[in-house]
């Protein structure tokens, strides 16, 4: 930022916009839950916002408890948590369906247990809807709008190297880890050793999400899943049972080279 | 000490502004970034600016429960509903006058300092003593090296990092805009038998509908003060619901949702299809 603001005419035409402004034009307006560092990129990557789209659910999760002492997936707690994220996230979609948006970014999917019930969590999906500046075919195969939880910046760098989001994925496996039998307890007093009953439950838990993801994103003709995050929530269900959660955007190639230009290095002033 | 009649600025504020107009040192809330970033718009600072109200809030415009014999068709009865007794309308009217008086008194602060601007502006909500509320707007005031002024100040919640980033890009905050709804929703059967323990899996399309209602309306109204501004659009910056349940009669329950929608009006004033400025990658070396 060398040049200088004034001779860029910057505060002079901002002031003489804003003194212009009149109530009620007939634009088109649109909100935006972006940051302004995510507005601006999505902007740049030849995106308009469109409008702030939302979808929610509030889900009774049904009542499921695992054998005490084994290794096993609560089949009914596990499609509690994906029909219900399924719900929020196509209510969403239908919103930038109507506003004949190409793709939504920077989706947030969040839980919360609420207070005022037991079992009852609601299920939100928030992001922005948008419109190419190109009118190419950016919907995906299902001919809905593309969906990405990436925020903005990274959203700029998957298109600038050549990628297209297609959707979300997500896979959920909510698993009860068995118990320890008493002996077997017992004989692990004042030990270091490995309980491979425990490593395999999580190592089972984690593949059946992860396997679940994958399998959504193969319906997607994706080339690939990027920023993925396996995650694993306790909710309300204490502490043997515990839902794994695998969630990423699957992507299609836009070109065949993926480069960028090579970053500039620099060394930051501020701490943070 | 003369009492103040709730006209204009308190008598402590319009002082420290009558000092503040007449010169010297100015005072602002920025971080060195954010008064870098300014500089580099093109925009000095004027001062720290504050606006605050009080007020007790005596009637919520809730009494009974929500739709009772209100026939089957709509149950969720908001804010916006304009109904007098079960709609929620007046305490959501105190809100408005509350956030709304803060604002207009750190825009006449503003006014009387000569600036063009506010930014990075907090807004608290505090219960102060005896269940009053406080409600507060606090930023710094700045203005523009430009032989242009704005009509009417603008204000944004935004930092002043992010209103130079958006300067830059051809683009200028208008106002701040906000979207406030309250719904209350008689529980019926159905809600109470598809929240029960032993329901199984199953969405309660009654919680959901009050929450949808109540974040519709919110967004409607936040929609509609951008229109009235006159910007181009919005970008949000926080948004929040709370469900809590009243108990209007003997064992019976409904629930009430609160949304809240928080942003700045942003109106473009580059002409081009494409933003003036490039981005830059970088990798930061620490």
């Amino acid at each position: 930022m060398t040049a200088d603001p004034t001779e860029l005419g910057i505060p002079q035409d901002a002031m003489r916009r804003l003194a212009e402004m009149r109530p009620g034009q007939a634009t088109s307006l649109f909100t935006s839950d972006l940051s302004v560092n995510e507005f601006l990129l999505v902007r740049e990557a030849g995106f308009r916002p469109l409008g702030l789209v939302l979808g929610s659910s509030i889900y009774h999760v049904g009542f499921q408890v695992g054998r005490w002492n084994k290794n096993q997936e609560l089949t009914m707690l596990s499609q509690a948590m994906y029909h219900a994220r399924e719900l929020a996230m196509t209510r969403m979609e239908a919103e930038a369906d109507q506003l004949g948006a190409d793709g939504i970014v920077g989706v947030r999917l969040d839980i919360e247990f609420k207070e005022f019930g037991s079992d009852l969590a609601e299920f939100i999906a928030v992001g922005t809807a948008v419109q190419a500046d190109s009118g190419e075919g950016w919907r995906n195969n299902k001919n809905q709008p593309f969906t990405s939880d990436l925020s903005g910046q990274d959203f700029w760098t998957l298109v600038q190297a050549g990628y297209a989001p297609l959707g979300m994925v997500m896979g959920s496996c909510v698993y009860h880890v068995a118990h320890q039998r008493f002996w077997q307890a017992m004989g692990n007093i004042g030990q270091n050793v490995e309980l491979p009953q425990f490593t395999e439950a999580l190592y089972d838990a984690r593949e059946l999400a992860m396997s679940r993801m994958q399998a959504e994103a193969e319906q997607l003709h994706a080339e690939g899943i990027v920023g993925v995050q396996l995650r694993s929530h306790g909710h309300r269900w204490g502490g043997h049972t515990t839902e794994f959660f695998a969630i990423g955007t699957a992507v299609r190639p836009l070109r065949a080279d993926h480069t960028i230009p090579t970053p500039q290095l620099v060394l930051p002033l501020t701490d943070r | 000490m003369a009492e103040w009649d709730g006209q204009g600025l308190p008598p402590v504020a319009a002082e420290r502004i009558r000092r503040a107009a007449a010169g010297g040192a100015w005072t602002s809330l920025l971080s060195a970034p954010a008064a870098a970033g300014l500089e580099s718009a093109g925009f000095d600072p004027v001062g720290e600016v504050m606006g605050s109200m009080v007020a007790r809030i005596g009637w919520a415009g809730y009494r009974g429960c929500g739709g009772y014999g209100w026939g089957a068709a709509r149950r969720t009865i908001t804010s916006s509903d304009g109904n007098r007794f079960s709609g929620f309308a007046p305490y959501v009217q105190a809100l408005y006058a509350g956030y709304g008086t803060a604002i207009g008194r750190l825009v006449t602060e503003a006014a009387a300092i000569g600036a063009d601007g506010v930014v990075g502006i907090r807004l608290g909500q505090t219960t102060e003593f005896g269940g009053a509320r406080e409600f507060t707007a606090l930023g710094t005031a700045v203005r523009a090296r430009s032989a242009t002024r704005p009509g009417r100040i603008f204000t944004t919640v935004l930092d002043a990092q992010d209103v130079a980033k958006l300067l830059q890009a051809g683009w200028v905050p208008a106002q701040i805009v906000y979207g406030i709804s309250v719904a209350i929703r008689h529980d019926d059967w159905a809600t109470r038998a598809q929240a029960s323990w032993n329901a199984g899996n199953v969405e309660v399309d009654g919680y959901t509908e009050l929450v949808g209602v109540t974040r519709a309306d919110a967004r409607r109204l936040l929609h509609d003060s951008v229109r009235r501004s006159g910007a181009d659009g919005a970008v949000v910056d926080d948004m929040t619901l709370a469900v809590w349940s009243v108990e209007p009669g003997e064992n019976h329950r409904d629930h009430v949702a609160e949304a809240t929608v928080f942003g700045t009006a942003l109106a473009r004033f580059h002409t081009g299809r494409v933003a003036p400025t490039r981005s830059l990658t970088y990798l930061p070396l620490r």
